[in-house]
């Protein structure tokens, strides 16, 4: 648990010198023993703090249980932490440090799409492996990145299918709003491509941008109102803001008293840490879709939540021991992945690593056998659709029967 | 149905089973055990129980309504747990068929409605309401619930209710929400009654329905009819253009307010000083921290005045604020008043200080608010325009605090002085005026007018530790285009920023509002250096 700070950096580059003035023999000794480091990039300030802040500690509890059962190859684990302040140029800096002079591992980080996009093509050049625990827009598939949360086509698609769908409310209308960067107008694009697709016309939909961190929502509401009552079919809200746009949103839909009955919101970044402040009473039916819900049944989510719940308590975790989110689930999910494959490849280098992924099997807490392929670095994750209740959690409405193989590129874009 | 309680639980289930089929059967009798099974069945037969919910509401027996009542409330809050033995209702431990109590057979599990059953339990729960219910206020809420929808209300439902409606005024209202269901009857007097009652509360919606009326028959062939139905789409159109003007208008005297509160005290500041306050941002995140405190004090002290917190937090927010201020003041920017650019660093860094301490105290996440009654929801006034309360909240507040801060400049010794100093601190100095106290004063005023932003806008965002950094660059903005520490200034440059930002965000969207807003604050300035009402006087 070493804090990835000015000092550390300074002692590693004395450790290096050291290192280049001893005999070659002796490095090489050296890097067999010892720890293996991972390194997390997820950010402790910034717009982000609340949600990927809590990653890190779940990457350590992770690595935690995997050290108590005696490492991997002979190993302990060692998680340096970072903190890329939700800056987008520092998350590529920060990756690049701990890859060039921690020479961690694997790298486990990334929250926003823009993030993952600056951190890219650093894993690509220094070959390192980052570990990428967000559901997202797909269309991308660098052999460094492996990809542990659902593309479009197994979780936003399903999600849409399931609200047009005779069982949902028959949607005929979509209101697409987003901050404005990558994750959602790729999204929306593949959305109009699949709304095409089925013969929804350009006039079914309407697409509105906000700035990042934006939070009056006033004027929006009231479009989306206009909007709705048009006519011509069931409205729907797909909502990709994120951040603390989310819950200010979410509060000005309610006040002006549109119910999730008149107009569901399908928040595809809404989590459980999202509704924290809200009087959730008036959102109650609203949905979201990810690969793991709290509500989850089976003795894997019990487990998880239980040793989450310890974890917090004794090493006195700043976020609640109460709430746990799929990315969380997911990073938990990357860390025993990596681990997994590490065991197997008997290696830490990236290139044995990553040949050893076709095959490898976990039980995660989600309830589901989620499994890697050869083909792709994909991981097969279930799909789950939630519905707030009025006790700021999801209750779990819809889940896939067993996980959809993931499809990294949309033929709708 | 009633029945004495049966010792045992066992003689319970029998005399359940036995007294189900003894009961009399009537032809129009509801099968109680079939409709709790489709409630304990997938999404599509939920919905069947849901329909039959419905009609029994509407038509079913009076013992029918008062049997089914519970069902369609404990179904919409997961109160219904379905077992191997059928279903009962939670609270109590009864069974759902019979009303007996039992023990749970097996694991229960309480069905979630799906999103397209929903209204529909929705709808039958407010049906039964507004028959059965024993209070008023419960039936008008019912009847408020029903107008939602009312193509789905059952025929013969509101005829029903009225008929046995005690209250006169409630009693009118369920005939006039009758009457407006009844546009697509059969009786063209009663439809073009029914477009006149529809064409009284213009909204984009009413708009649809009636719009949709033209294509009707009875559109070309009854000249009435037709007369009503555009006499209706001329005054929905009216109404509608009117509720959005308000609206426009609303919002953006709602975002002024937001914007005038976030800059007011940095006016202050800044135009006294000529200190560029980088942590006001900051200053307005623990005026809302210091909410929840007072808050969370009030749970414990004072359950009862629980709901005033948002009042009797306003003390406290300007003092502590105020106190913090005056600390910084004295601390750290006395001695860097020659400066400018150390203070300015100084006050960044004071601003990280702030939000790092704030995080490792109370954590990143966002606060937990209880929401008043006087800050939740709105009022539908006209068209599609909604009053509602937490924005109303923060433009009382800002009229409130704009009203105190002129007294207070105006019409007070410490406001002769803030003045006198603003305008020419050394000859100030000459007159005898304590200039080093007068700005501490000010310093305090300035953060204490933060912190009460920050009560005020605890309705409206998320409070967390980054709250503040979302204000600093608009509030400079006001400042610079007011000129900087008039009053006056400040209010104009919010009101105009909010409305400019109003109007632009429905035609190029909120993105584009901000650049353009922008580009024209830099064009202003070019024109007019010194904002738009400058201090006249000599500056130092």
């Amino acid at each position: 648990m070493v804090k990835f700070s000015r000092r550390s950096f300074l002692q590693a580059s004395g450790l290096a010198a050291a290192g280049i003035a001893s005999p070659a023999v002796l490095r090489s000794a050296m890097a067999q023993s010892g720890p293996v480091k991972l390194g997390c990039l997820f950010s402790s300030s910034g717009t982000m703090a609340n949600l990927e802040g809590r990653l890190n500690y779940v990457v350590k509890m992770a690595a935690d249980e995997i050290n108590a059962k005696g490492g991997v190859n002979g190993r302990t684990i060692d998680v340096l932490v970072s903190d890329p302040a939700s800056d987008w140029p520092l998350y590529a800096q920060t990756a690049k440090q701990m890859l060039q002079q921690e020479k961690v591992s694997a790298l486990f980080g990334c929250w926003t799409s823009v993030s993952r996009k600056t951190v890219l093509p650093v894993v690509e050049q220094e070959n390192g492996l980052l570990y990428y625990p967000l559901h997202f827009e797909g269309d991308e598939n660098s052999k460094n990145v492996v990809y542990a949360n659902s593309p479009p086509a197994s979780s936003v698609l399903p999600a849409v299918d399931y609200l047009m769908g005779e069982e949902g409310v028959s949607a005929k209308r979509f209101f697409m709003l987003g901050s404005d960067y990558v994750w959602p107008r790729t999204i929306n694009k593949q959305l109009k491509g699949y709304f095409k697709s089925k013969g929804i016309p350009e006039t079914a939909w309407k697409e509105e941008y906000v700035p990042f961190g934006f939070s009056n929502f006033q004027t929006l509401v009231n479009q989306i109102r206009a909007f709705a009552d048009q006519g011509g079919g069931q409205p729907v809200v797909i909502l990709t803001v994120v951040g603390n746009s989310i819950p200010d949103f979410m509060r000005e839909f309610a006040n002006q008293g549109i119910l999730a009955t008149d107009i569901p919101v399908l928040g595809l970044d809404m989590v459980e840490a999202d509704l924290e402040g809200l009087d959730t009473s008036k959102l109650v039916g609203h949905l979201n879709c990810w690969a793991y819900l709290q509500n989850a049944k089976g003795p894997a989510n019990e487990a998880f939540l239980k040793n989450w719940a310890a974890y917090v308590k004794a090493k006195n975790v700043p976020f609640s021991g109460d709430v746990s989110i799929d990315p969380m689930v997911s990073a938990y999910d990357s860390v025993h992945l990596w681990a997994m494959a590490a065991a197997k490849a008997g290696s830490f280098d990236v290139p044995e690593v990553s040949k050893a992924f076709a095959g490898l099997t976990f039980d995660c807490p989600s309830g589901y056998k989620i499994s890697m392929t050869g083909e792709n670095n994909y991981v097969a994750r279930g799909v789950f659709i939630g519905s707030v209740n009025d006790k700021q959690g999801f209750d779990i409405l819809w889940q896939s029967k067993d996980t959809p193989k993931p499809v990294p590129f949309s033929p709708y874009g | 149905m009633t029945q004495k309680v049966p010792p045992l639980l066992l003689l319970g289930l029998l005399a359940g089973a036995l007294l189900a089929p003894a009961s009399p059967v009537r032809a129009d009798s509801l099968d109680r055990a079939a409709l709790v099974q489709e409630l304990c069945g997938d999404a599509g037969a939920m919905g069947k129980a849901g329909a039959t919910l419905v009609t029994t509401a509407a038509a079913g027996s009076a013992e029918d309504r008062e049997w089914a009542a519970p069902l369609a409330r404990a179904a919409i809050d997961r109160k219904l747990a379905c077992d191997e033995a059928g279903a009962m209702l939670d609270e109590g431990g009864l069974d759902a068929v019979t009303r007996a109590p039992r023990a749970a057979a097996g694991t229960p599990r309480s069905p979630l409605l799906s999103l397209k059953n929903r209204p529909v339990f929705e709808l039958a729960d407010a049906a039964f309401a507004l028959r059965g219910s024993p209070a008023v206020a419960q039936r008008t809420a019912a009847l408020k619930t029903l107008e939602r929808r009312p193509a789905l209300i059952p025929e013969g439902l509101l005829e029903g209710a009225a008929a046995a409606e005690s209250d006169a005024g409630l009693r009118e209202q369920i005939d006039t929400l009758s009457q407006t269901a009844a546009l697509n009857a059969s009786d063209p007097a009663a439809r073009i009654r029914a477009i006149g009652r529809v064409a009284e509360n213009p909204s984009r919606r009413a708009l649809t329905r009636i719009s949709a009326l033209t294509a009707d028959p009875a559109y070309a062939a009854n000249p009435d009819f037709r007369t009503a139905v555009d006499d209706a789409t001329r005054r929905i159109e009216r109404g509608i253009a009117i509720g959005d003007t308000l609206a426009t208008l609303y919002n953006g005297l709602s975002f002024a307010s937001i914007l005038f509160m976030a800059a007011i005290g940095l006016a202050i500041i800044f135009g006294l000083m000529g200190v560029i306050n980088l942590a006001q941002g900051e200053l307005i995140m623990i005026g809302a921290y210091v909410t929840w405190l007072v808050q969370q004090g009030l749970r414990h002290a004072a359950p009862g005045l629980l709901d005033w917190y948002l009042v009797l937090a306003i003390p406290v927010a300007f003092l502590a604020t105020a106190g913090i201020g005056i600390a910084l003041e004295t601390l750290l920017l006395r001695h860097l008043y020659k400066r400018p650019l150390m203070s300015l660093l100084a006050t960044w860094a004071v601003s990280l200080f702030l939000v790092n301490i704030v995080r490792v105290v109370f954590g990143t996440q966002n606060m937990q608010f209880e929401t008043p009654f006087y800050v939740s929801g709105g009022v539908p006034v006209i068209g599609d325009f909604i009053f509602t309360w937490n924005r109303m909240f923060a433009i009382a507040f800002a009229a409130v605090t704009l009203a105190l801060t002129w007294l207070v400049v105006r019409k007070t010794p410490l406001g002769l002085n803030i003045r006198a100093v603003t305008q020419n601190r050394d000859m100030a100095a000459c007159i005898g005026i304590p200039t080093r106290r007068v700005d501490m004063m000010a310093f305090g005023l300035g953060s204490g007018l933060a912190g009460l932003a920050g009560l005020a806008l605890s309705p409206i965002y998320s409070v967390n530790p980054q709250m503040g950094q979302n204000f600093i660059i608009d509030s400079f903005m006001v400042v610079v285009l007011g000129g900087v520490g008039t009053i006056a200034g400040t209010v104009v440059a919010a009101l105009g920023i909010g409305q400019i930002n109003v109007l632009i965000e429905p035609l190029w969207g909120a993105v584009a509002a901000k650049v353009i807003v922008l580009l024209m604050i830099i064009a202003f300035l070019q024109w007019r250096p010194e904002g738009l009402f400058a201090v006249k006087g000599r500056r130092k």
